[in-house]
């Protein structure tokens, strides 16, 4: 477990955050599903990878698995990339960065 | 004493992270077009991040998973602008023109337009990408 | 194939000699009305001023030395051969810059054919020919063909001198980042004495190799140059920026935060562009990715040292025009001493865009470009005048 954390509360705090977080990202949905641009997808899905990777270092605390912040680096990281390459993609041969 | 300082501020990061993150969902489900989204959807999705990471690393205390916390924290605030740079400008560079508040097209309409300009029915940027830089050259001479 | 007028971008390359004579046999061995003519055109990379008159010296020589070569490889035959010296009065950041003054030059001398050198650079610090090739060969009107050299060797060996230091810091750096995710770093810090028996040692060795793989492959795409003590203070400077950069975006977020939440919506989105004082791709990416950070302003695009940005509600755009950011990046990358200057909107850097300007495809094309930046000064709006 995490080490000089004050009881349970805060464990309680985080995972009812992190189910916050959560609703959030269902909301998103939306704008991902009717868009109407490509682009308005992308942003959705860029924000609801955001949501995931706050979920997941929240769980890290929530649920004591450190190890979940490791997750959260790769999932940040891969969240980034698609963001790009699929911007790259949409407008092809462009140079979007 | 000190703890329940602590703890406070770890809740009052966590929820200020939280209330950022809503304003910025609500931002991107009202807002008009792709670009305002951009905005809310970078900005006050970096400080919600950034908050709620503050407050893990607070939470964590000292040690590597702290740390790496802090990376992730300085990660999201480095790519996320980037990612709507990328995003916003994919969206120019497809022709989409940004709402202004005298405009009464509806986000979907925009959206249309910028389709019905490109001769290819919208499927490929490359046409507005090669004609309208050289222009852009002439204004930075 | 029949026009024999060729347009050679060049720099100081091993192989410009070989370019130089494809270039002129393919003038004069095309039969054409015009007389065969070759341009050479050296473009200057983006560069602050100081070295202005050192670049032109540079450039100059290499344009007579290829003049020489030209009238060389013609011999009897009739060849004008023309050169000219581009870019003082511009950036040039990137391939597509590149492009856009090429396609300029070629479009104002009626020159469709482009011959490109394959290792064609004019130093703005990027692997080139390729992307360059795509863009000219995307543009109507103009075709481009890369002289067929030979190279004798590689030019530049993976581990030349000068890159040794870029290797060097791109290795520490990636050395320190996995010992700091591997646990390591932390570890020593709560116990400093102990190390010598207690580290582990299969992080070290793992550690090592792997950066040195990242060092060796990306030295080339991350480091533009050897870290000088010059990038030291820019560390430094950029240290005391964090603050003041998260104070504004906590200040502007709440701001928008207010908008967003208020049930109206009172959004007035505005593009503009703006053309801050700053010179080279890093300090004009710190600036873009402020800006963005900072709500209610979104970088749109960058060309060169213009930057289109889109502004949510007038306070941003105020904050933005004001210059608070611009003058900051100019203290993290130039001193102190850059700070003090007019605001954007007072040395009349900021001029509003017209929403539409995306609109007219076909208009835009072409040389005509000035229209755009004709209607935003007419736009009525005003807001950013003030």
């Amino acid at each position: 477990m995490i080490p000089g954390l004050s009881g349970d509360f805060v464990t309680q705090v985080f995972l009812l955050v992190a189910a916050g977080f959560m609703l959030l990202a269902v909301a998103m949905f939306y704008r991902a599903i009717v868009g109407p641009t490509t682009q308005d997808r992308v942003l959705a899905v860029n924000v609801l990878g955001t949501n995931t990777v706050i979920v997941l270092a929240l769980l890290a605390v929530g649920l004591g698995e450190q190890s979940l912040v490791d997750i959260a680096l790769v999932y940040a990281l891969l969240n980034f990339l698609m963001a790009v390459a699929i911007s790259k993609f949409t407008v092809e041969r462009g140079d979007v960065l | 004493m000190i703890e329940t300082v602590r703890t406070g501020g770890i809740v009052l990061l966590v929820l200020a992270g939280l209330f950022f993150t809503l304003v910025s969902t609500t931002g991107v489900l009202r807002l008009p077009d792709v670009y305002s989204r951009a905005h809310t959807a970078s900005q006050a999705d970096t400080l919600g991040a950034g908050l709620t990471l503050a407050g893990v690393a607070l939470a964590l205390g000292w040690g590597t998973t702290t740390v790496k916390t802090v990376l992730l924290l300085v990660f999201v605030f480095a790519t996320n602008p980037t990612a709507a740079h990328a995003i916003s400008r994919a969206a120019h560079e497809e022709g989409i023109e940004p709402w202004t508040a005298d405009d009464d097209r509806t986000d979907e309409e925009l959206y249309e337009a910028a389709r019905a300009r490109v001769p290819d029915g919208g499927q490929s940027g490359g046409n507005t990408t090669t004609a309208d830089e050289p222009g852009e050259q002439e204004e930075t001479g | 194939m029949s026009d024999n007028r060729l347009l050679v971008p060049v720099s100081d390359t091993e192989t410009l000699r070989q370019t130089v004579e494809y270039a002129v046999q393919t003038a004069v061995g095309t039969e054409a009305d015009t007389p065969a003519t070759v341009r050479f055109v050296y473009l200057n990379p983006a560069r602050a001023n100081q070295r202005a008159e050192a670049t032109r010296r540079t450039a100059e020589k290499l344009l007579d030395r290829v003049a020489v070569w030209a009238r060389e490889d013609a011999g009897e035959r009739e060849l004008v051969v023309e050169t000219i010296h581009l870019g003082a009065d511009r950036y040039i950041f990137s391939p597509a810059d590149v492009a856009n003054a090429l396609v300029t030059e070629a479009r104002g001398q009626n020159r469709r054919r482009v011959v490109l050198d394959p290792e064609y650079d004019p130093g703005i610090g990027a692997m080139l020919v390729q992307p360059l090739e795509g863009k000219l060969a995307g543009v109507e009107g103009i075709g481009v063909e890369t002289a067929p050299v030979e190279r004798q060797t590689r030019r530049t060996p993976v581990f030349e001198l000068t890159t040794l230091g870029e290797i060097g810091t791109l290795f520490g750096i990636s050395f320190v980042f996995y010992q700091v995710l591997a646990g390591n770093v932390t570890w020593l810090a709560a116990n400093p004495v102990e190390w010598a028996d207690k580290i582990y040692w299969l992080d070290i060795v793992t550690g090592t190799i792997s950066a040195t793989v990242a060092a060796v492959a990306l030295s080339q795409v991350t480091l533009s140059t050897a870290p000088t003590r010059r990038s030291v203070g820019r560390v430094l400077r950029g240290l005391v920026y964090l603050p003041y950069l998260l104070v504004e975006i906590v200040k502007t977020n709440i701001l928008v935060a207010a908008v967003i939440l208020n049930p109206q919506i009172p959004v007035e989105p505005r593009l503009t562009r703006v053309r801050p004082a700053l010179w080279g791709g890093l300090p004009m990416a710190v600036l873009a990715n402020s800006i963005t950070l900072t709500p209610g302003t979104l970088s749109v695009r960058i060309t060169g040292r213009s930057l289109l940005v889109h502004t949510l509600v007038p306070r941003a755009r105020e904050g933005l025009v004001d210059g608070g950011l611009e003058r900051a990046v100019r203290f993290v990358f130039y001193g102190r001493g850059a700070m003090r200057m007019p605001s954007l909107r007072e040395r009349g850097e900021a001029d509003p865009v017209p929403a539409d300007h995306v609109r007219p495809v076909d208009e835009q094309s072409g040389d005509d470009g000035n229209g755009t930046d004709t209607a935003g000064s007419n736009d009525t709006d005003g807001g950013e005048g003030r």
